[in-house]
């Protein structure tokens, strides 16, 4: 069978490995998915995020190899569950509200860096 | 090499915090003056700053509506966010959508009753239109730290997430060098805000969701704190007091055509006008109640001349903690930019 997503876990794992891959001494830190307990990532895309951590961790004037995960479109919706829990722990009622989230775009993390490498494919070419 | 004059705030200005990121307006004529396109012109002001900064483009010729559905002269019709000298490709520049004003148009909108006695042939933008936008909810621009939203009446950003909201009516004073108030919005404003006019491609909403006489905010006496302690640049009450004097005497009613705002309510009432309670949600009733304006107990008071509201407007019209009066050369920098 033919996966078309990575579990969460063996994403975090595979790019670890992608930076070990150059040296035992390059570290690696995934930042912005640390409230994701379980996710599928799109696998097309963890080849080449590991193909991109791997040339990074490559150049010998880098030690510490940084992973920012952020949404690409910046405001993002959410359904919020108000849940009403019992003694018993029973969820005795739940009222579904929305909220839309804006974030930064990329640039926040952007401002200091030397050479970049835009790779992203246009909106809706994914 | 050619000039372009904008009209510059800078990050920190203000009460409070100030102002959460640069601000710039522009004059689309000025822009046009010098043979360059809105985002060229654009895409220079985001160099010079180098830093984040919400843009705002006029064309002072055309007219748009304050949320209350108050019909003014002066209408942003492309808003921008830039951020360490980027514009983003996606999501930093966003034109409004200009409407016909057709007989069909002004029968959905009764509001629009103003354009056709005070403005006709004017050209009317509000917000965008929605199928040209890339994300899903607000009419928002962003790059980096720069938000500029609501059609570009409201500038965040998005690390301090410091904010600062600019209702037209002050933009558009500094736009005409006149003087402005500076202030904390404060509960009135916050409830005031929620209460709009159904709009197509509205400032804030695409479609005609909330009528007049209803609330956006829907969250009762929650609605008061919503937007209650957040920096503003607003107009002098009398201005807004002779905006909302020009729609009464084109027969709007607050609650009917227009909002019922305590802003809107508080002119109505000190000019004897009618106000349509029987069209005022309970929604709207209750955050009304919540700041002090009971609908249902306004007695009729000897009517004033619209020259003395206008006079009196400081204690006739709610609304803005701490307000300070200043002339917007105080606060705005004319910059001359190469481009």
């Amino acid at each position: 069978m033919k996966l078309m997503h990575t579990s969460l876990p063996e994403f975090k794992l595979k790019l670890q490995m992608a930076a070990l891959k150059q040296s035992p001494n390059k570290t690696l830190e995934i930042r912005g998915i640390e409230n994701l307990k379980s996710a599928k990532m799109q696998s097309l895309r963890t080849g080449r995020i590991e193909l991109a951590v791997e040339e990074i961790a490559r150049d010998k004037d880098i030690d510490k190899v940084e992973v920012v995960v952020m949404p690409r479109v910046p405001e993002t919706m959410h359904t919020v569950i108000v849940k009403g829990i019992a003694k018993d722990g029973t969820a005795k009622k739940a009222i579904l509200e929305t909220i839309n989230i804006i974030h930064p775009t990329e640039e926040v993390e952007l401002a200091d860096v030397k050479e970049i490498d835009d790779r992203r494919p246009p909106l809706g070419r994914h | 090499m050619a000039c372009l004059t904008v009209r510059y705030i800078r990050q920190g200005t203000g009460p409070k915090q100030g102002a959460p990121i640069n601000i710039a307006f522009v004059d689309k004529k000025d822009v046009e003056s010098l043979g360059i396109g809105v985002e060229d012109a654009i895409h220079a002001i985001a160099r010079q700053v180098a830093g984040p900064v919400g843009i705002n483009v006029f064309d002072m010729e055309a007219v748009t509506t304050t949320s209350d559905g108050i019909m003014v002269e002066g209408a942003i019709v492309t808003m921008a966010a830039a951020d360490i000298g980027e514009v983003h490709q996606e999501f930093g520049i966003l034109h409004m959508e200009e409407l016909e004003v057709t007989p069909e148009l002004i029968e959905e909108e009764p509001h629009l009753a103003q354009w056709e006695k005070y403005f006709k042939g004017k050209k009317l933008f509000r917000g965008p239109a929605p199928h040209k936008k890339l994300i899903p909810v607000h009419n928002a621009v962003m790059t980096g730290r720069a938000i500029n939203n609501n059609s570009a009446t409201e500038m965040m950003n998005a690390v301090t997430m410091e904010e600062i909201l600019l209702p037209i009516l002050g933009q558009l004073q500094i736009m005409n060098d006149g003087p402005v108030v500076f202030g904390i919005t404060g509960e009135i404003m916050s409830v005031g805000i929620g209460m709009t006019v159904a709009e197509k491609y509205g400032r804030v909403f695409p479609t005609r969701q909330f009528r007049a006489g209803d609330t956006a905010h829907g969250s009762g006496e929650y609605a008061k704190n919503v937007k209650s302690n957040i920096p503003c640049i607003v107009a002098p009450k009398s201005v807004l007091a002779k905006h909302i004097l020009r729609a009464l005497n084109a027969g709007m009613v607050p609650g009917l055509h227009i909002s019922c705002s305590p802003a809107v309510l508080a002119v109505a009432s000190a000019k004897g006008a009618e106000i349509a309670t029987y069209n005022i949600t309970e929604k709207a009733k209750i955050e009304l109640r919540s700041v002090g304006v009971d609908v249902d107990k306004i007695k009729p008071k000897a009517p004033m001349s619209d020259e003395e509201i206008i006079a009196r407007a400081d204690e006739i019209i709610p609304g803005v903690v701490d307000p300070v009066l200043v002339n917007s050369s105080e606060i705005v920098t004319k910059l001359e930019i190469s481009v």
